[in-house]
């Protein structure tokens, strides 16, 4: 069962799950894990002005997995995220890029490996769609080499994976929060990085764009073996899509691994102190995460 | 919906960002924004047309081939009026307008704000304080005020840029406080007139509404050689722009030192915009109006320089042309002019409100 270490009676879990679809994680995506990490965290702590919001925190991201940050709102996930991307410059730590530590790579260099689509892009007013996704490749261009034809296949090939070719020439405005979304993310794989940082790439998206969001992340992850680290809201979807998780509470990890072994009833009353059911996906078998009864008049029995 | 983007890699060469043109020469490989390339070009075109008319038009009627014979060196009875009297002031306003042109363009892209052009955030006003200062102080000599007026500026930019500063560069803060320092800049500027000699306080006042009459080869050349000596930063500039006038993280993930890139930009911008106040006063609005215009013929997503400077141009030698022939024999100072236009410009832009536009997904970042 996946919801290994969940003390608590099966007899709460309600309506039972089928277990058929149950899977284990089978013993080489565990062992795959263990493997290199090219981006790594050591003593890291953030804080914006004087508010400390992450505290001495070591994380290393497995290569070619995905990883999923997970956590209560303000347990600085998304902190976390900046700063492996250095966008936030660590008050104390450092976060490093293949053992060298960021704040000494040139920006432009880290932007030709590492791609990060942060919480809420702005476009500039009127841009189309084809100008946006050409702009991820800014840190491959210089300013006599505007365009090449790695640069025209690394678009197309973007914008094809992400179905937004049709779209080229439209203006971002006019789009749709899904369409637009796919956008920004085609803008982020033009830039062609083996590490891509995503943050929250699914708030705003209704539940079936929020699916193709995702899977397309673990598609990219498989077929390209690209590394991505994704801050996710949905604990279910985190389990779901996640290689490897990282649970966060108040600037600190409390808990990774594979989803399975990670996500327990106590994991879930520690972290968002929610009393919850875990329950095998009835699709996938990973961690489905049931929060208990909604508030009654008078309880049951 | 189950499967997206399972479809296979395009067709190479089949998305190129739409509108834009492809120029290689030799290793080096440019985009060329068409619309753009049309645009500066009929701009050009109705420069050459109105600098022409700007030389025909004055006291008297100077026919236009006589002109043309004076621009290509060929001896002209005109020589006096169109190549000594006319000539000089109208080269001063080219240069004016292109250097308010880009200015303002760069300025208006670092902050990302229609509002935050030189001659609004304070740094004309600077310009002008520290340049009617000297005046009155017995400074008159055109070899100096010119770099009198960028000390001015700069210093001006300084200010507003130390002041907006609180970890970080928010673009309503920079704009405010550039706004706050406008004014008090101006009252600077009032007082060195009251103070000052009666009749440098009359100079100083025709320089202040921004003048080009009686000027010259004097002011044209130090301007004509910044324009040249920056030429270079405003060409990376252009190319700083395209990931600048995204937001800042999406700029910073994209490799641009992001500080630097900014203040490189606002110095070219402040810089210019001094000159140009050095030359000719502050002729006001240009430098907010040419590169809104510009962006809006093109249809670029950033501002483009180029039109923006030749937009300028037009703006001040065509402004300058009315302010001497409306009222004719009276003249007008061609700030006058421009301000008539540009206030207008200015309160529908405010009444509009400038709303930072968040992304249509939600935005409550």
């Amino acid at each position: 069962m996946t919801g290994t270490g969940t003390p608590r009676p099966a007899a709460e879990t309600g309506p039972a799950a089928p277990e058929t679809t149950a899977e284990e994680p089978t013993a080489q995506e565990t062992t795959a894990l263990q493997t290199a990490a090219r981006l790594t965290a050591r003593d890291l702590t953030l804080s914006y002005e004087e508010r400390t919001v992450v505290e001495g925190l070591d994380v290393d991201v497995p290569d070619g997995a995905v990883t999923v940050v997970v956590g209560p709102n303000a347990c600085g996930k998304s902190t976390l995220l900046r700063a492996l991307g250095r966008l936030l410059r660590p008050r104390h730590g450092t976060v490093l890029l293949d053992g060298t530590d960021l704040a000494k790579i040139p920006t432009r260099k880290i932007a030709q490996s590492l791609g990060l689509l942060p919480q809420t892009p702005v476009a500039p007013e009127a841009i189309t769609v084809a100008d946006l996704v050409a702009r991820g490749r800014q840190p491959h261009q210089r300013w006599w080499q505007q365009w090449s034809t790695q640069d025209e296949r690394a678009v197309s090939e973007a914008m094809a994976r992400t179905d937004v070719a049709a779209l080229a020439d439209r203006a971002v405005d006019e789009l749709s929060g899904g369409q637009r979304q796919r956008v920004w993310i085609a803008m982020a794989l033009a830039q062609e990085t083996d590490l891509l940082l995503l943050d929250e790439p699914t708030t705003y998206l209704d539940i079936a764009h929020q699916v193709e969001v995702l899977d397309l992340v673990r598609q990219l992850n498989h077929e390209r073996g690209r590394t991505v680290v994704a801050v996710l809201h949905d604990l279910n979807q985190a389990a779901r899509y996640a290689d490897h998780l990282v649970a966060m509470k108040a600037g600190r990890i409390v808990a990774q691994g594979h989803p399975g072994q990670v996500v327990t009833a106590d994991l879930v009353r520690e972290v968002f102190g929610l009393d919850a059911v875990v329950v095998p996906d009835p699709v996938t078998g990973s961690p489905l995460v049931v929060p208990g009864r909604p508030w009654e008049r008078e309880p049951r029995q | 919906m189950t499967a997206p983007g399972i479809s296979p890699a395009a067709r190479p060469g089949a998305v190129r960002p739409a509108g834009y043109a492809l120029v290689r020469a030799g290793r080096g490989s440019f985009l060329l924004h068409r619309r753009a390339t049309v645009v500066a070009a009929v701009l050009a075109v109705l420069l050459a047309v109105v600098s022409v008319a700007y030389l025909c038009a004055g006291e008297s009627w100077v026919a236009p081939s006589e002109v043309l014979k004076v621009l290509t060196g060929r001896p002209s009875a005109q020589e006096l009026v169109v190549g000594t009297l006319r000539l000089p002031r109208m080269v001063v306003g080219l240069l004016v307008g292109t250097a308010f042109g880009v200015a303002g363009g760069l300025i208006q892209t670092v902050a990302r704000n229609p509002l935050a052009s030189p001659d609004i955030i304070g740094v004309t006003q600077g310009a002008g304080a520290v340049t009617v200062g000297a005046m009155t102080f017995g400074v008159t000599s055109f070899a100096v005020l010119p770099y009198v007026s960028v000390a001015g500026g700069v210093l001006a930019a300084v200010l507003v840029y130390v002041f907006a500063w609180r970890g970080g560069l928010h673009a309503t803060r920079f704009v405010l406080i550039g706004i706050g320092f406008a004014v008090a800049l101006r009252s600077v500027t009032q007082l060195f007139l009251t103070k000052g000699d009666y009749l440098v306080a009359q100079q100083a006042q025709v320089w202040m509404t921004g003048s080009l009459n009686g000027r010259g080869w004097a002011e044209a050349a130090p301007l004509g050689w910044a324009l040249l000596v920056l030429l270079p930063a405003v060409l990376w500039a252009a190319r700083a722009q395209r990931t600048v006038s995204l937001d800042d993280d999406t700029a910073t993930a994209l490799g641009i030192r992001l500080g630097r890139t900014r203040l490189g930009l606002v110095a070219v911008g402040v810089v210019l915009a001094s000159m140009a106040t050095g030359a000719a006063g502050p002729v006001d609005f240009v430098a907010l109006l040419a590169p809104q215009i510009a962006r809006r013929l093109t249809r670029t997503a950033q501002i483009p320089l180029l039109s923006s400077a030749l937009l300028g141009a037009v703006i001040v030698v065509l402004g300058d042309l009315l302010a001497r022939k409306l009222l004719a024999p009276t003249e007008l100072p061609v700030g006058v002019l421009t301000a008539a236009v540009g206030a207008p410009y200015l309160i529908w832009l405010i009444v509009r409100g400038h709303r930072a536009r968040g992304r249509a997904t939600g935005g409550n970042a």
